[in-house]
């Protein structure tokens, strides 16, 4: 996983390192008077956040900004170790591009010097089970979208 | 436009698709020469083109014989857009989080000097 730093086309890779160890930004992740601190972009904030936090339990939240009003989301979890790792679905409520489609987020926690390296990844729910068993193949045939990106740019230019 | 999504995610999931569009990342190419690095037959092949056609990932000339597939830009540039909303959601919370920790920090901080006095 570390190899892929960049993660494929249709995926997100954030990798953060927090000055807090491992078990610490877990319950920060997991608790929802925690979550409701600093869940959202800025200019948000989170009035609401529900959590059954066990294996198949469900969790709802809501971020609401003057601009955006509120935008809810939730889903289940698939998967809790505790202090490590924590994967879950995600799916907006709302209307917009990305309503209704479940994705699904994996974030480990791994100690380093007294800090937490946070991993997070998200990625469309469907896609899971054949990336994890194709990342290779994925991941070189995309080591070309600079050249993609490339030529995209010439042909608009042309 | 939801649907639309989902449909471009979809196809995107499979690794013989991706590969499928990296190679079109070159150029125009045929059903024959998109098959050549597979392992599988060419109506499997041509399985895979029809879903990323419909899911407006390439599209398809209209010459009888040769119907060369090109790579269309605005699905992926959808799915761009897609991530860089959570992008943004995600990074900005982590900032947010950055800062609790901070708070929390500072915090614990206060309630040990309290103790001491």
């Amino acid at each position: 996983m570390t190899a892929e730093k960049r993660g494929a086309d249709n995926e997100l890779l954030i990798v953060r390192t927090f000055d807090a160890p491992p078990a610490v930004v877990f319950a920060l992740c997991s608790s929802a008077e925690h979550i409701k601190r600093w869940m959202g972009p800025k200019n948000f904030t989170c009035p609401h956040v529900t959590i059954d936090f066990r294996v198949g339990g469900a969790y709802r939240a809501m971020i609401q900004s003057a601009e955006h009003g509120q935008n809810w989301f939730g889903s289940v979890y698939r998967e809790i170790v505790q202090d490590k790792r924590l994967v879950f679905t995600f799916a907006w409520d709302n209307e917009g591009p990305a309503a209704g489609i479940e994705t699904l987020v994996t974030i480990t926690f791994q100690e380093r010097d007294g800090k937490a390296v946070q991993t997070f990844h998200q990625a469309p729910f469907a896609n899971v089970e054949r990336r994890d068993s194709h990342m290779g193949g994925w991941s070189e045939a995309f080591d070309k979208e600079e050249a993609y990106a490339e030529k995209v740019a010439k042909e608009h230019a042309a | 436009m939801s649907d639309r999504l989902s449909a471009t995610l979809s196809a995107l999931a499979d690794p013989t698709r991706r590969a499928i569009l990296a190679r079109l990342v070159q150029g125009q190419a045929t059903v024959n020469e998109l098959a050549e690095p597979f392992e599988i037959s060419l109506p499997a092949v041509s399985r895979h083109l029809k879903v990323l056609e419909s899911a407006g990932l390439i599209s398809r000339g209209r010459e009888a014989q040769w119907r060369p597939c090109k790579l269309e830009v605005q699905s992926l540039r959808d799915v761009d857009d897609w991530l860089s909303t959570y992008r943004r959601f995600w990074e900005e919370s982590f900032d947010r989080m950055a800062a609790y920790i901070g708070e929390l920090k500072a915090g614990a901080g206060h309630d040990r000097r309290k103790k001491r006095r």
